[in-house]
């Protein structure tokens, strides 16, 4: 591509992808009246913080916050372990069945949450699990489980077998090949996989709706959805939360981005 | 046929070696051992429920009173129904746009990416901002984006200002606007997803191949239409697959953003499944509304299983 | 060691027991136990002082027992999928309270306790609900909950604009629709009216008052489905529909959500809109929040200069769909009478009036005594007057038969403003949309078993 081409794509996307952080942002700074009367659109005048106080002092945000945090390492643990030896078993232990195993793991993951979040409620009611964080617990990995494995699997696959075969000439059992030998060299695979389900996780929205009615125990997404009061939107406080939501997430990745790229080359590309 | 496609995730067999009797017990031994969790998962939170779901299908199930056996009931009501007929075209039109456009962009992005080497990690990372981003804040953002609202919406704001627009533009006001939103909203959230696995697939075409075509004289377009683009093909169909299901599926952006209207022009499969059970509190309807998509996704998985064995047949 | 003979405490508290016990009048309300714990579940209002004094109240009657209350609350959004959920999950509250049609939804499911000789404790303490209110908390001759407000809509109408334009103050859906047409001023991004047929009470709202103030009802009087294929019915769709031409409307009107029509006319981008108090206590908070003199000024003249008419009537009177609450107790309550204890103490008149002098006019309470105690507070000016007369107007769901399961799912099917939404989006005619209204109307009552 040529240069100028280039550099025209460059900007193009840096627009498209910035614009709208940049407008939520600006507009959590503002106050009620100047997005009311759109008294000052690219610069808020004046500028304020109380968006950020009346979120963290009035509303129920924080606890939302760590709703939404706990909430998402405990699945991102459950998943990555689950995800990690399930998918080390299909991809390295050859066992009859080993590729149906593979396509159902596909299947699984294609069936929309859409599609159980009714039969599963009272499943989840029957366990007890309703209106707590344990709904979550429980039925997120329906969702990052299958797809972890599938990245792991594919993660798997691309490591030479020749270290695994030494350790297992040497006398070493299957479970220490594993822990030993084979999960170091997948830290690349395993922090991919750790990050989709957090994401995943974090961003999931439909199941805390239906699952979760004590507002105590929402997380963010849906403690969102009811700061809508209806008929006084707090418009700024909404922005301020998203500001508040996106920025550890935006953190995370500007730290561990090339972990996570490589992942999605080892599992997409191949798997 | 999905077999096939399992095997060909797991990639072509490695070549045999070597197994010792005892090592073969210890290994399913293993095997069995590390696929219980999954396991448990699958049987006890996927298909029981999805057994449950196929069960409250057939019923009459209203919220606060015993379900009714009743057979195909929900299925007919729904094949005549004028509004899940709209339901199915909209999802239809919102996911195919959507993954189009998509598609399309992320072939862009990595083509901008991939010609950068100074600063490519950064941009990288960058550009995966709103994939990262908690879907329910991307619908609110887009929607405020397109507010008619002038203090709130940015395509009216900017425009009433330069004065290019005498009044604000209602976007979502019209079906055909309020699908564009969506389908923008969708759009910019997945096609950063699309542009780093093509460029990841970039890299692993063969940096010869495109020197010896220069040396025969391609230009940059023939370089792309007969090199990059073919080296991208499994990529492009295992992302488009993807993205494909995940997008009918799509409850969140649809919900926040126009709660499947104006009237029903926007509703798909997961709003109108949620609105009839939890607003209707008909669940044995509710549920069958999801179901109808099955059949669907295991076209659409066998669709694209059939063309990954043709080509790893090819190889 | 046990003692054999009763200590002096004991006995004396014995005879104190006894002697308290006959010296009170008997109220009925069994006493609660200590260290019972209740679950109670009310409304987000849009104005949170209301929430927080309804929650002070039960911590109220919490402290005066010794006993818990925990607090959660549903908001206009999901009051149908929260009690849906606990209902399903067999997590209900013990009180809930319950919005217009949910009372009878709930008693046709066996979900809630017959409050019938409760409710007559309550009529000798705190007074009667009027006549047209009621019907809310009854299914078939029982009574399964207490009345205890009415959420009134009101018609909000710029008086400075009205009168610059010498135009009268409407009364009627007819009178609106006209003047909407003598203001409009599109090229000053000014409009006549701002009424979205959207799927909140703002839009199922209106056009329930809209058809019951012309006389039509989806319903006979016996509850049973009524076709709406009548001539009234067409001049309701059409008024429904005439209002989204000749620009009487901003553009986007269909689109906005539920605060769409506030922020439009306290914005004044609009002249008219139905709306609950909820925009005085905006307007009233602007005035408060002001940053200098000129702009208090500003917010001053603008809150003088809104008024809030009683909602538009029709030929066939003035009703106002609007929301009703109620408190009842749940079947699966492990303390039906500590629930009902809490109940009597909220709808007290003693604690009625301290929660609605919180509420911003929002908040007209249906019971005798308390609304006879909550005069002084609705006098303050012609705006609360008009809030304090909204059981007056108040028309359920359903009407004119009693409220219904069946009559509560086409409210919740979204069928009343969808009707409206095709001709004015998909261009359909009237004829064609009330066919199809009616259609679907049937359809839900042939197969809804309650």
């Amino acid at each position: 591509m040529t240069r100028a081409l280039t550099i025209a794509g460059l900007v193009l996307f840096l627009l498209v992808i910035l614009v709208p952080f940049w407008w939520i942002a600006s507009m959590s700074f503002k106050t009620y009246e100047q997005i009311q009367f759109a008294s000052s659109i690219y610069v808020p005048k004046p500028f304020t913080w109380e968006n950020y106080t009346g979120l963290w002092s009035e509303t129920r945000f924080p606890l939302w916050l760590r709703n939404s945090v706990v909430t998402a390492l405990v699945v991102t643990l459950i998943s990555t372990v689950v995800a990690a030896l399930a998918g080390y078993a299909v991809a390295r232990i050859r066992f009859p069945g080993r590729e149906a195993v593979a396509s159902i793991i596909l299947i699984v993951y294609l069936i929309p949450p859409a599609l159980l979040f009714i039969p599963l409620y009272r499943v989840l009611a029957e366990l007890g699990a309703t209106n707590s964080l344990f709904a979550l617990f429980l039925s997120y990995p329906t969702f990052t489980v299958p797809f972890c494995t599938w990245l792991l699997i594919g993660f798997f696959k691309a490591l030479p077998d020749e270290l695994e075969e030494a350790a297992l000439i040497d006398g070493a059992g299957r479970i220490t090949a594993f822990v030993r030998v084979l999960l170091p060299l997948a830290a690349p695979g395993l922090v991919a996989s750790a990050i989709f389900a957090f994401t995943l996780s974090w961003n999931e929205f439909l199941y805390a709706l239906v699952f979760i009615q004590d507002e105590k125990a929402l997380t963010v997404p849906v403690g969102l959805n009811l700061l809508i009061y209806g008929d006084v939107f707090h418009w700024g406080q909404l922005m301020a939360a998203s500001v508040i939501t996106t920025i550890p997430v935006v953190a995370l990745y500007m730290f561990i981005h090339r972990w996570m790229a490589e992942g999605l080359v080892a599992g997409g590309v191949k798997g | 046929m999905t077999r096939e496609a399992g095997a060909l995730a797991l990639g072509a067999p490695a070549p045999r070696r070597r197994r010792l009797g005892r090592q073969r017990n210890r290994d399913l031994g293993t095997a069995a051992l590390f696929l219980l969790p999954l396991f448990v998962l699958v049987l006890g939170l996927i298909f029981y429920p999805f057994y449950r779901a196929v069960w409250l299908s057939f019923t009459d199930k209203l919220v606060g009173y015993p379900e009714r056996f009743v057979g195909l009931r929900n299925y007919e009501y729904l094949a005549q129904d004028d509004a899940f007929h709209q339901v199915i075209r909209n999802s239809f039109v919102f996911t195919v746009v959507s993954v189009g456009l998509k598609i399309v962009t992320g072939i862009g992005m990595a083509l901008v990416l991939n010609s950068i080497i100074r600063g490519r990690n950064f941009f990288r990372g960058l550009f995966l901002l709103p994939w990262i981003t908690s879907t329910v804040i991307i619908a609110l953002t887009w929607r405020w984006m397109f507010d008619a609202f002038p203090g709130r919406g940015f395509f009216n704001s900017v425009l009433l200002d330069m004065g290019i627009l005498r009044q604000p533009i209602a976007f979502m006001a019209t079906p055909e606007g309020a699908m564009m939103a969506v389908i923008v909203a969708n759009w910019w959230r997945g096609f950063p997803f699309f542009g780093v696995s093509f460029l990841a697939g970039m890299a692993s075409i063969p940096r010869e191949t495109y020197e010896a075509a220069s040396v025969d004289g391609a230009g940059a377009g023939r370089r792309f239409w007969h090199i990059t683009l073919p080296g991208l093909k499994h990529v492009i169909i295992v992302t488009t697959l993807l993205s494909f299901i995940m997008t009918i599926n799509d409850f969140n952006i649809i919900y926040v953003m126009t709660r499947g209207g104006p009237g029903s022009a926007t509703q798909v499969f997961a709003t109108y499944s949620y609105q009839v059970a939890f607003q209707q509190l008909r669940w044995g309807r509710g549920v069958t509304i999801s179901i109808f998509l099955v059949p669907l996704l295991v076209v659409g998985i066998a669709l694209i299983s059939r063309y990954l064995l043709r080509e790893g047949r090819g190889k | 060691m046990p003692s054999r003979h009763l200590s002096r405490r004991t006995v004396l508290a014995g005879a104190l027991g006894a002697s308290a016990a006959l010296a009170l009048p008997r109220l009925g309300f069994p006493a609660v136990k200590k260290g019972t714990s209740l679950r109670l579940w009310i409304l987000k209002t849009y104005v949170e002082p209301t929430n927080k004094a309804i929650e002070a109240s039960a911590q109220r009657w919490a402290q005066k027992h010794g006993a818990a209350v925990t607090v959660e609350y549903f908001t206009f959004e999901d009051m149908q999928t929260k009690y849906v959920a606990a209902i399903e999950s067999k997590s209900t509250p013990d009180v809930g309270q319950l919005e217009t049609s949910a009372p009878s939804r709930f008693a046709g499911m066996g979900q809630l306790l017959d409050l019938t000789s409760f409710s007559k404790q309550i009529e000798s303490q705190a007074g009667k609900a009027p006549a047209n209110v009621a019907p809310v908390t009854m299914m078939d001759g029982k009574v399964y909950s207490i009345p205890w407000y009415v959420m009134g809509a009101f018609w909000y109408v710029w008086r400075d604009v009205f009168e610059k334009a010498k135009v009268k103050l409407p009364s009627t859906f007819a009178e609106a629709r006209e003047a909407a047409q003598a203001l409009t001023r599109p090229k000053d991004n000014f409009y006549g009216m701002g009424q979205s047929w959207n799927r909140t009470a703002d839009g199922y709202g209106v056009m329930q008052s809209l058809m019951y103030s012309y006389g039509v009802g989806w319903a006979g009087k016996d509850g049973k489905y009524k076709s709406i294929k009548t001539p009234q019915m067409q001049t309701v769709m059409k008024w429904a529909t005439d209002i989204y031409t000749n620009q009487l409307q901003p553009a986007d009107t269909l689109t906005w959500t539920g605060s769409g029509n506030n922020e439009n006319f306290i914005a004044k981008n609009v002249a008219q809109t139905s709306n609950g108090p909820s925009i005085t206590f905006a307007m009233e908070n602007a005035v408060a929040k002001a940053t200098d003199a000129k702009d208090k000024k500003m917010k001053e003249d603008a809150l003088a200069n809104h008024v809030a008419l009683p909602h538009l009537g029709g030929p066939d009177g003035r009703r106002m769909q609007a929301i009703a609450m109620s408190m009842g107790v749940f079947k699966g309550s492990k303390d039906p009478e500590a629930a009902m204890s809490l109940i009597a103490h909220l709808v007290s008149p003693e604690e009625t009036v301290m929660v609605m002098k919180d509420s911003y006019g929002q908040f007209a309470p249906v019971l005798e005594k308390a609304k006879t105690a909550s005069k002084d507070y609705f006098n303050k000016n012609e705006n609360y007057r008009t809030f304090g007369r909204a059981a007056e107007w108040f028309a359920p769901t359903g009407w004119p038969g009693p409220v219904t399961a069946a009559a509560a799912e086409v409210q919740a099917s979204n069928v009343l403003t969808d009707a409206p939404a095709k001709v004015i989006v998909d261009k359909w005619s009237v004829d064609q949309a009330i066919e199809w209204e009616d259609k679907k109307i049937k359809e839900i009552y042939d197969t809804l078993r309650a």
